[in-house]
């Protein structure tokens, strides 16, 4: 029998430092996938806090940790999984990009973005410390990657999570858009997709913050590379997609490009980066 | 060197832009809560684009000021202004400036129109009184001022500080004059607008292409590989096979007005420059 996840796709625009108003998106986002019978419901990047470039980060994540909290609590009220994008603490007092991961009241996983954006608009590094783990996370309805908007720009960190044997890739993303976006992201992802032949869901933000677009267009792309579903440009936007879990093992059977990943070639990629690294 | 200049928007895009920009002149109306958009209209084709897609946004909360001088200002212009807010049906002002030009040029009596400087510094009156104006209706109607200005101006500082390009948003700001045109087109401003050739309407026959030294095709181009594919100005001159020389003129143009897209330079004395350092959203909640 198929192995059928229902992803709930929660495409919505998060209003930079308007955590309660963030809160309320996040909560209606649940009950509707509640409703729509998802088996997981997952939101943008940072959908807690919201995304732009703004030192309203550094005074805004205690409030964004306790919102979390009550979404926490939403989902154990629920009896439902979720994937929620919000600023962490480390007990250093370093903030990160981070996802978690939420199974029914409790907190089963977090993923911090490893790729932070520091070009044009994007000024990540100013407040964020990147992650530097590629975990995968088994629930219920099968194992779980994450990775968050850049992250899938490299080919690397979906490579990990393959190995890792995730079954399917969510894309937590806040894509602000300009010309040609839409069609490199369509790009990015298929070829993830096609070259770990995984699943892969992406979860965009919608909505205008100081003049940018953030473009929705969450999309789920299956093992084989194919767009199956796009959701509504611009807007806010709500479905819930049967990804194909199967649909990997299957053609995994012939297709032997991740089985045959040889780690001599790996370790010649490694020697290969530490020789781009050293410039004198 | 094999570039693909795309400058032209495709049919698809159109209709995103567009839509993008729609949404966005409500968004900013929506953020600072403001009773009515206001939009200079000259009769041009950036102020009828953004009025029209104002209209769009914002539907009966648009007002349009039109703010001829007369003698100066075309006839034909105020002629495209009153065809366009009939045809979108946009609540509208006409205001004639003359009076409030002639006094200002009356407080400055040795103004030698011979001379170059003194000629510009006069023609800048003109924007400046219909930023007041503007600002005028926009303070007594808790308005926001949807400006008007297109990526080509703003990167040649082909505006007036202060003047028109004083205004509350930019929401065609990232948009070449070229691409100006093919939006106009596509969301049905008069033929006659988008054809006619573009003016500030600073002096009696004035046309910026004369007064740039190049048709705005020319400019696009240039500014396209500038700054979109981030040329130098070398490799621009051999991609469009134009003299290096006119690419300097241009190029000039935009490093001389840097200072008309920034907030004016502040003396930094802290380790919260607020031109510097402080970095907060607009939209701020």
């Amino acid at each position: 029998m198929d192995k059928i996840l229902k992803a709930g796709i929660a495409q919505i625009s998060s209003r930079l430092g308007d955590i309660e108003f963030n809160k309320r998106q996040v909560i209606k986002g649940l009950h509707l996938g509640k409703e729509k019978g998802a088996d997981i419901v997952v939101f943008p990047e940072l959908s807690l806090i919201g995304f732009g470039s703004g030192d309203i980060y550094l005074d805004k994540v205690e409030e964004n940790l306790e919102a979390l909290k009550e979404i926490i609590e939403e989902t154990k009220k629920l009896n439902l999984w979720a994937i929620v994008g919000y600023v962490d603490k480390d007990e250093r007092g370093f903030f990160y990009n981070t996802a978690a991961l939420i199974g029914a009241g409790e907190i089963k996983g977090k993923f911090a973005k490893t790729q932070l954006t520091n070009y044009r608009l994007f000024d990540e590094k100013r407040y964020f410390k990147p992650g530097s783990t590629l975990p995968v996370f088994p629930t219920p309805f099968g194992k779980i990657g994450i990775l968050i908007c850049e992250d899938v720009w490299f080919p690397e960190a979906s490579r990990a999570l393959t190995f890792r044997g995730a079954e399917v890739i969510f894309v937590l993303s806040a894509s602000p858009f300009d010309r040609g976006k839409i069609e490199i992201w369509d790009d990015f992802l298929k070829v993830r997709a096609l070259d770990n032949i995984i699943p892969l869901v992406f979860v965009n933000m919608s909505g205008i913050q100081d003049g940018v677009t953030y473009w929705g267009g969450s999309a789920y792309y299956s093992a084989s590379g194919k767009l199956i579903k796009r959701l509504k440009l611009l807007v806010d936007d709500f479905e819930v997609i049967p990804v194909d879990l199967e649909e990997p093992k299957r053609l995994r059977r012939r297709d032997i490009r991740v089985r045959e990943v040889r780690r001599e070639i790996l370790e010649e990629i490694l020697r290969a980066y530490e020789e781009m690294s050293k410039w004198i | 060197m094999d570039i693909n200049i795309e400058i032209y928007l495709k049919e698809e895009e159109l209709k995103l832009f567009k839509d993008i920009i729609v949404n966005s002149i409500r968004a900013r109306f929506e953020s600072v809560k403001a009773s009515i958009g206001i939009v200079a209209l000259s009769g041009g084709v950036d102020s009828s684009l953004v009025a029209a897609l104002s209209k769009e946004a914002l539907g009966d909360k648009l007002l349009c000021l039109i703010m001829p001088e007369e003698n100066v200002s075309p006839k034909e212009d105020i002629e495209h202004a009153l065809e366009l807010v009939k045809k979108f049906n946009i609540n509208y002002r006409i205001i004639n400036i003359n009076g409030a030009v002639d006094w200002f040029k009356k407080r400055f009596e040795e103004i030698d129109l011979e001379n170059k400087n003194e000629k510009l510094a006069v023609a800048n009156v003109k924007p400046r009184v219909r930023m007041i104006l503007n600002y005028l209706y926009a303070n007594a109607l808790n308005g926001i001022i949807i400006g008007t200005s297109n990526k080509t101006e703003l990167l040649l500082g082909y505006g007036t500080k202060y003047g028109d390009i004083a205004v509350d948003f930019y929401p065609i700001g990232d948009l070449y004059k070229t691409q100006v045109w093919q939006l106009a087109d596509f969301v049905g401003i008069p033929t006659e607008i988008v054809r006619k050739k573009p003016s500030a309407g600073l002096w009696v026959g004035q046309t910026d292409e004369e007064e740039l030294g190049h048709t705005y095709y020319e400019i696009d181009r240039v500014l396209y590989c500038l700054v979109e594919l981030e040329l130098s100005v070398r490799e621009t001159s051999k991609l469009l096979n134009i003299p290096e020389e006119a690419i300097n003129d241009i190029y000039r143009r935009v490093i001389a007005s840097e200072h008309k897209r920034k907030i004016p330079i502040i003396t930094r004395l802290s380790r919260m420059c607020l031109d510097k350092d402080w970095k907060y959203p607009v939209d701020r909640h």
